[in-house]
């Protein structure tokens, strides 16, 4: 077990944020190396200033809220909460003093951002059982949905517990000295990580999030990098 | 099929991988928001019209053939093999397509449908498996281009009775330029379609603008933009590209057929010549007060069908709303947004096709004639010959009761003499 965790907590997430690394860039390099479309790809009536309509587009998802209301909730909760992960998990290598430009305890949002980043996960399954987004889906959308549902359930339990039962085995400051030596290249497990009563919770979030990292580059999660373009394209 | 064409087919796929047809291949989510975006599928209900649905089709070849996944891991992404039967598919899905672009006002991140099936279009040229039609009218378009000193002859010929009937009609001075052909130095180069309804009207507005215009050997349509193939399409729009600058003229203007437009305004490159819709020339005229309409002509309500490839992908909205303004009083909008408006139901080819594809067209195009009925209008206008055939078409089989009528024509019989 022991030797598992390790593989699990060290070598594969040096692997994980490897692939996730190189493969998103060697990709993207990839596909603006192609030659551009010899035509504009926009439609009208155009508004100006174009770039400016191609961020909203792209961070507000107009189109999602005018077409599919319901989604659109959904979709803008998941992805704010997202960032707020994002934020969440940067704090957890280290002091940032601009993230706490609004002072807020850390891991922020005293649970209730996994919470609902689970729920919208949930909304986005289900509703793909359903026609017609069930036969435009393939396995890949149900495969991603169900890993990033685990990898928050298992992520959010352990930020429940301190949030809502007051569990303190294992702390920030755990984390910290856990993913700063993954950082500085001197790994080091505490025991707290690897042997208190959440350990086991940490291990599958840490290894479902691998998996999605090491997933991420070759899905169609890329359009976290490629929506911006896209919709530039649109806007001319 | 064979490994030796499956490998050419995959050659063609290869050279339409450009950087947008990247994004578009790697980006769906399949999210379903595009679901009613499609006048097919809103008419018809079958999920193979959905837009995504229509885009998985060529992605999971995609994923086969251009993915490490396609030999890895083919079942995540449903990967499909390159066979007859996904040919059938690929038909299927780009044939019922008209190109309209509608659903890029719904997908999140404005996949274009329309470039995704020039890729289903190509394989089934290169498969030979495309309408034949289509490709027999390119490839005469391209034969007028290289031989046209045999045709100028017959051409001229016909142009003298089109002349009488615009003389008899506008009552207007009978002399050399009522139609005039081959003027070099002229301002503005019409090019028309191959109807006596696509130069006899134009003619009389650009006579009464005092325009110094001549009209162009060639037909303005683009059979190689239809069909899909990118070679035979360049070469039907260089026919025009060159007489214009033979002419040394400052404008080109294309007469009332959508796809000849985009193509031509966007597909030109840099020109020393700009390029107009007849339906932005007859605005202007109106603006700069150089010809007049009777607004007592068409008593009766009006509504303005916007062709895809002119309004939504072509950007031509506002100026026929202007011409319509000295038109008539009872102007009616179909939709609220022109933008959003339904496809005719005819476009990417498939009123070419004729009665191979009328079934079809009718049965996909039902949401247009409810919108048209929703307006209670007597004349359905619009700018575009495709559209003017499909309109007619379901005017008949719904038996909508309204006059389809060409908004150039529309122009031509309210002038008012000067």
């Amino acid at each position: 077990m022991e030797t598992l965790s390790y593989i699990i907590l060290v070598p594969m997430v040096y692997l994980a944020a490897a692939v996730f690394v190189i493969g998103t860039t060697v990709r993207l390099v990839n596909i603006f190396k192609a030659p551009k479309h010899p035509t504009t790809l926009q439609i009208y009536p155009a508004k100006k200033p174009a770039w400016l309509w191609a961020l909203h587009d792209t961070f507000l998802f107009p189109t999602v809220r005018r077409h599919k209301p319901l989604l659109w909730v959904f979709l803008i909760i998941f992805h704010a909460c997202l960032l707020l992960l994002i934020i969440g998990h940067l704090e957890l290598f280290g002091d940032y003093p601009i993230l706490q430009i609004i002072p807020h305890e850390i891991f922020l949002g005293k649970g209730m951002v996994g919470l609902l980043t689970a729920l919208s996960l949930l909304y986005f399954l289900f509703r793909r059982f359903r026609s017609p987004v069930r036969e435009l889906s393939v396995p890949e959308d149900y495969y991603l949905l169900i890993l990033l549902f685990l990898v928050v359930l298992f992520g959010s339990q352990m930020d429940w517990a301190r949030n809502w039962y007051y569990y303190d085995g294992m702390t920030v400051d755990d984390y910290r000295t856990y993913l700063g030596s993954l950082i500085a290249f001197e790994p080091y497990l505490p025991a707290s990580v690897t042997e208190s009563g959440h350990s086991f919770m940490l291990l599958l979030h840490v290894f479902l999030a691998n998996l999605f990292l090491i997933f991420f580059p070759f899905s169609q999660a890329m359009h976290a990098f490629l929506s911006l373009p896209m919709n530039k394209l649109r806007r001319g | 099929m064979d490994a030796k064409t499956r490998d050419d087919l995959l050659g063609l796929f290869q050279s339409k991988l450009n950087e947008a047809m990247r994004f578009y291949l790697e980006t769906c989510t399949r999210c379903g928001t595009c679901t009613e975006a499609c006048h097919v599928y809103a008419s018809m209900g079958q999920v193979r019209y959905i837009a995504a649905y229509r885009h998985e089709i060529i992605r999971r070849l995609y994923k086969k053939y251009f993915k490490a996944r396609g030999k890895v891991w083919p079942s995540v992404g449903e990967s499909k093999e390159l066979t007859e039967m996904a040919l059938e598919e690929l038909f299927d899905a780009a044939y019922s397509c008209t190109g309209c672009r509608r659903c890029m006002l719904y997908c999140p991140f404005s996949i274009d449908t329309q470039m995704l099936m020039s890729i289903a279009k190509l394989l089934l040229i290169g498969a030979h498996t495309e309408p034949e039609t289509l490709t027999m009218l390119a490839d005469m378009s391209i034969e007028k281009g290289k031989s046209i000193e045999m045709f100028k002859e017959g051409f001229i010929q016909g142009l003298k009775r089109l002349e009488e009937e615009v003389v008899a009609k506008w009552q207007m001075e009978a002399g050399e330029a009522v139609i005039p052909v081959d003027v070099e130095g002229a301002d503005l180069l019409y090019v028309a379609l191959a109807g006596a309804h696509s130069i006899i009207p134009a003619a009389a507005v650009f006579n009464a603008a005092g325009e110094k215009w001549t009209l162009s050997f060639f037909e303005a349509v683009n059979f190689g933009a239809f069909v899909g193939d990118p070679t035979k399409t360049k070469l039907i729009l260089e026919r025009i590209v060159n007489e214009a600058k033979r002419l040394k003229v400052k404008e080109v203007c294309i007469c009332e057929c959508g796809t000849a437009y985009r193509v031509m305004k966007q597909l030109s490159g840099k020109q020393p010549f700009t390029v107009s819709s007849i339906t932005d020339v007859h605005a202007r005229y109106l603006k700069e007060g150089r010809i007049r309409l009777d607004k007592s002509k068409f008593n009766v309500p009006i509504t303005y069908h916007d062709p895809c490839q002119i309004a939504r992908n072509g950007g031509v909205i506002d100026p026929p709303r202007y011409i319509l303004q000295h038109l008539t009083d009872d102007y009616r909008e179909l939709s609220p947004e022109p933008a959003y408006n339904w496809c005719c139901g005819g476009g990417g080819g498939l009123v070419a096709l004729g009665d191979e594809t009328h079934d079809f067209r009718m049965k996909s195009a039902r949401v247009k004639v409810d919108q048209v009925q929703g307006t209670g209008a007597k004349i359905l206008t619009t700018a575009c010959e495709n559209c003017h055939a499909q309109l007619s078409d379901l005017n008949k089989h719904y038996k909508m009761e309204v006059d389809v009528t060409f908004l150039s024509s529309m122009v031509a019989d309210a002038l008012v003499p000067a």
